[in-house]
């Protein structure tokens, strides 16, 4: 049976990652394999190895490696792709904060999955979010079809003179990655005359090009210019994402603000999400609009550069806003509230309530019940954060299983 | 609050020297506080130690910019622009230079605004220790009298305790250098300084540069010899060109590659970078080179 | 026995670039700086030095570097895999003929003791295994020299670091036995292995020479006496190199074709307190009373290493 319409192929997420970095003409790829990712370095091999792509594909022996490679090939002078999950973006860490600070552009993908311990496979953010302050750009995708647009966009924004710092494109573990759904695949021609060929802004190493990069600095006075120099390149490309949507919208149709408001015109609740689960809370808010409850959503999509104007636009005169993480930091909360809460900080038209409630932790899932529960919180003027979203069907759950686990 | 700040090389003990005068300082019922800095420098390059005493508790942390006392203990740093041991220095502040020179002749030469003290402590050194430039029982030695503010028992002390390592013997050493340059010095008087007004810094919102003067990026290469690691040098290796046969070993066996080969085929050493580890003096075979102390050779170009 | 034709037989015969220009903060009488300035008048201006944080990050600090050729510092394990990742991309701008022939260069990595033998051998495996077109210069200070001298896993038995003291209980300092790096790198088969003295600069240039020509991973260990943490005056930096080559404690060797090959078989070895008595890491094995058994199992390790080659 023919499932090819017009350009739309059924695709999983990590499909459509590759896809991008085909259509981006990678000519590089250091890999390493971890579950949920691996079908993407997989199909990128394949594609390496039978002459579809023209380059390298280099098996590493780790992220840490494999992040470093990925940034000293881009300072030589060719386009990068890598990507990486959970224990391997934690493992390639202190490589990833490195070649951030060499100013290189190159695209990875993180398919999102929670960190030991305890141990899982599925999905949430506190992987990507570990890389909040490393100076990556950050792109969350809800779809396959966002994962496939921003690899490709995410080249041209790393590659943009002003910007030159990696871009990260993420999407949540099994939910999305293994997800299957029709996604349009732009022809090579017009992804060639959207994404030319990399041009180095910058000197590339060659023998005619000597140079030091990367040297040691002493004193704060030097560390604190580069620093500075890295803050506004990344925010920079908030800039260069909405000109870069403009012209990917005018050749494939398909626009992205950093932000994504669903039902949020007349929305009195506001549930803030990223990611594919944001798809539960469209469906969400549909039942609960039925329900008699006005209810919007805003999805974010670009997490860094930080869009602070434009969230403080977006929830600016609303009633009530619930942040949904799929993240913990212990002891604090969710990682995205205090930037929401702090974007709307000093303003008269700051919602009254803006709950953190954590869910969705190691893969758990949302369910469209919790919107409501959510809802009666952000209706009790007793409630605070941060709010779990765990029921008493979990914790029976859980009491079975610790009767079996303990003597 | 006195404030003194320790100059001279690594591998001198000026570290050691801020911590005894610190030691000293917290024995004789003071509040202390002392600080080494370590920079990129290694063994043989300028370092700098601070020390801060005072009644009160010491809200200070970090280099002492505007030091009350300031202790050189190596004269070949006077002049040199990245030590700078004067750097701060006002009308209110004490510099004790190691040096047998004439106290007249330093002030006019540095510009200095007061009258610096010269002690030979280098003689007395040699003399304890049998070691010219381990200097820190000296300078703290030095730096507890002139302060005014310990007594020798303290100071005696606190050498005791920061040289707990040291063989019985050595450490006698040391406590026999410590009285001998306590006595041979007199405290100075320090003025308190006045707290000037607060005034705002110029803060500045950074542009953003292009990508290649954003980030670490040095094209000019090979520009380190713009750094003049000859101001390290204690020694000074000199090619006696009588005795030398032009074998080039001390060229081969230079870490810094600062011997060259001259138009004649006769090594050549290049003094502003030498750090002078006297490699080269050690491995010619035919004992061409001679040591000198550099300090000696300014002595005698002047 | 040697496989090649020497190109270096006297010290003039060095070749006279400097690839570094002085000024650099690192400490005097640095012996492994002896050694990369030596590699460096062989291999050239063309060579892209990988650095591993370490002693030698020193050698560049903003605004300032010593080298002619390119330089790129990564992190204490990563230095090999930033080298693939230039190499690779040199590779591909090759093969897309987006690089000149004479555009291309070198990729050296320059690590320590510590990156080389603890926290990099795991990513410097995988390359051996890929068999990354490389270089390794380890300069082998025998401890984690930059953060002050603490043990590193080539660290000698017998020796004091400022984590392995010498006490009551521990007479010897560090009772653990150096990793032999030139036998981990062989037992993957690389083309090229090689032990060099910063105070044998013809043996050292020679092995450049050679190297140079070939392909694949390479690696040189250069013992590099460290006035610092070893406890010798700087002057005495180079002598002490040549101490551990006449004792017989630093074979010079090669790894050609499968084959070792030592460079030079010391006829009548010296005993190695020789070596250790000049330096204050192995003072304690003479003062305040002679460690005989501690010496005489140093001594025994070096017999039993050239009964293999006498």
């Amino acid at each position: 049976m023919n499932i090819n319409r017009s350009n739309k192929r059924m695709l999983t997420g990590n499909k459509a990652a590759a896809w991008g970095a085909r259509l981006a003409g990678v000519e590089y790829v250091p890999a390493f394999p971890i579950t949920p990712q691996t079908e993407i370095v997989e199909t990128l091999s394949q594609w390496f190895a039978g002459g579809t792509l023209k380059g390298k594909f280099t098996n590493m022996d780790s992220e840490h490696s494999m992040f470093m490679a990925a940034g000293s090939a881009a300072a030589t002078g060719v386009r990068v792709f890598t990507a990486s999950s959970s224990q391997g973006i934690l493992y390639g860490m202190e490589s990833l904060y490195t070649v951030t600070g060499w100013r290189v552009p190159f695209v990875m993908v993180n398919v999102s999955r929670g960190l030991a311990t305890p141990i899982t496979l599925e999905a949430d953010h506190n992987d990507v979010m570990s890389t909040r302050d490393c100076g990556l750009i950050q792109l969350h995708a809800e779809t396959c079809q966002e994962i496939l647009d921003f690899v490709l966009m995410g080249y041209k924004i790393a590659e943009h003179p002003l910007v030159s710092v990696p871009v990260l494109v993420n999407m949540d573990g099994f939910v999305l990655s293994f997800s299957r759904e029709p996604v349009v695949i732009p022809d090579e021609k017009s992804a060639r005359d959207f994404l030319p060929a990399f041009q180095p802004a910058q000197p590339v190493f060659q023998a005619s090009l000597p140079m030091a990069r990367a040297s040691a600095v002493f004193g704060g006075g030097t560390y604190t210019y580069f620093r500075i120099q890295q803050d506004l390149a990344v925010r920079q490309a908030e800039t260069v994402f909405n000109e870069t949507a403009v012209e990917f919208a005018d050749r494939f149709g398909r626009h992205y603000e950093p932000l994504e408001r669903f039902h949020l015109d007349d929305a009195e609740v506001v549930f803030v999400m990223s990611n594919s689960f944001a798809t539960k809370g469209k469906s969400a808010v549909l039942r609960l609009r039925k329900q008699g409850v006005k209810a919007g959503l805003l999805k974010i999509r670009m997490f860094r550069p930080f869009p602070d104007e434009a969230v403080a636009n977006a929830l600016k005169g609303r009633a009530k806003v619930a942040v949904i993480d799929q993240n913990l930091a212990p002891g604090m909360g969710g990682i995205t509230y205090p930037e929401i809460v702090a974007a709307m900080y000093g303003r008269d038209d700051c919602p009254q309530k803006i709950l953190s409630v954590i869910g969705g932790l190691g893969g758990k899932d949302i369910k469209e019940n919790d919107f409501l529960s959510i809802v009666e919180k952000l209706n009790d003027p007793e409630s605070k954060g941060p709010v779990f979203l765990y029921d008493e069907g979990d914790w029976k759950q859980f009491q079975q299983m610790q009767k079996i686990a303990q003597l | 609050m006195l404030r003194v700040r320790f100059h001279g090389r690594g591998g001198q003990g000026i570290k050691t020297a801020s911590q005894v005068l610190g030691t000293a300082a917290f024995l004789s019922g003071f509040q202390a506080q002392d600080f080494p800095l370590y920079g990129a420098e290694r063994r043989g390059a300028p370092i700098v130690a601070f020390t801060r005493i005072d009644k009160e508790p010491i809200l200070e942390r970090g280099p002492v910019a505007f030091p009350d006392l300031i202790l050189v203990g190596d004269e070949t740093l006077l002049e040199d622009s990245q030590a700078a041991p004067a750097c701060g220095a006002d009308a209110l502040t004490t510099l004790l230079v190691n040096s047998t020179k004439a106290p007249n002749s330093l002030k006019d030469k540095l510009n200095l605004l007061t009258m610096p003290v010269t002690c030979g402590l280098t003689k007395l050194c040699l003399k304890h220790l049998n070691a010219g430039m381990i200097l820190s029982t000296a300078l703290a030695a030095a730096a507890a009298r002139l302060t005014g503010l310990i007594p020798l028992n303290h100071l005696l002390e606190a050498v005791e305790i920061e040289l707990a390592e040291f063989s019985p013997e050595q450490l006698q050493k040391n406590l026999d250098l410590v009285r001998e340059v306590f006595e041979l010095l007199n405290p100075v008087v320090f003025q308190e300084r006045e707290e000037a007004g607060l005034f705002p810094s110029k803060l500045m919102a950074l542009e953003q540069q292009e990508v290649r003067d954003a980030a670490p990026l040095i094209t000019a290469t090979g520009n380190m010899n713009l750094r003049k690691t000859g101001n390290w040098r204690i020694h000074r290796p000199e090619i006696d060109y009588e005795e030398c046969n032009h074998c080039m070993i001390c060229y081969a066996r230079c870490p810094e590659g600062v011997i060259k080969e001259d138009a004649e085929g006769k090594p050549e050493i290049d003094y502003d970078h030498c750090k002078g580890c006297m490699i080269c003096a050690q491995e010619c075979p035919k004992h061409a080179i001679k040591t000198l102390w550099e300090m000696d050779y300014e002595h005698q170009s002047q | 026995m040697t496989t090649t034709a020497e190109h270096h037989k006297k010290i003039k015969d060095l070749h006279p670039q400097e690839g570094m220009a002085p000024g650099s903060p690192l400490c005097a009488g640095c012996g492994g700086l002896e050694g990369i300035r030596l590699a460096l008048k062989e291999l050239g201006d063309n060579v892209l030095v990988c650095n591993a944080a370490g002693c030698f990050t020193l050698l560049s600090v903003y605004p300032f570097t010593p080298f002619k050729g390119s330089w790129l510092y990564t992190t204490m394990a990563a230095p090999v895999p930033a080298a693939q990742g230039v190499r690779d991309a040199l590779d591909i701008r090759r093969s897309h003929n987006r690089l000149a022939n004479e555009d291309d260069f070198q990729v050296m990595v320059v690590a320590g003791d510590g990156s080389s033998a603890d926290m990099g051998l795991s990513p410097t495996s995988a390359a051996i295994h890929r068999g990354l077109d490389f270089i390794y210069f380890c300069y082998d200070n025998e401890a984690y020299g930059n953060t002050g001298f603490q043990l590193s896993g080539t660290s000698p038995f017998g020796s004091a670091t400022q984590t392995t003291p010498v006490t009551g209980e521990h007479p010897a300092g560090s009772e653990i036995r150096k990793k032999d790096l030139f036998e981990i790198w062989k037992a993957q088969n690389p083309p090229y292995i090689a032990t060099v003295s910063p105070r044998e600069p013809i043996d050292l240039s020679n092995k450049f020479a050679r190297a140079k020509t070939m392909k694949g991973p390479r690696l040189f260990i250069c013992l590099s006496p460290c006035p610092t943490g070893w406890g010798v005056d700087p002057k005495d930096s180079l002598l002490v190199a040549k101490l551990a080559v006449d004792t017989g404690i630093f074979p010079l060797k090669e790894y050609v074709d499968g084959q070792v090959i030592h460079n030079r078989i010391p006829r009548k070895r010296i005993p190695v307190e020789k070596y250790l008595e000049p330096q204050k890491r192995f003072h304690h094995l003479f003062v305040p009373k002679r460690q005989d058994d501690i010496i005489a199992k140093i001594q025994a390790g070096v017999d039993r290493y050239w009964e293999r080659y006498e």
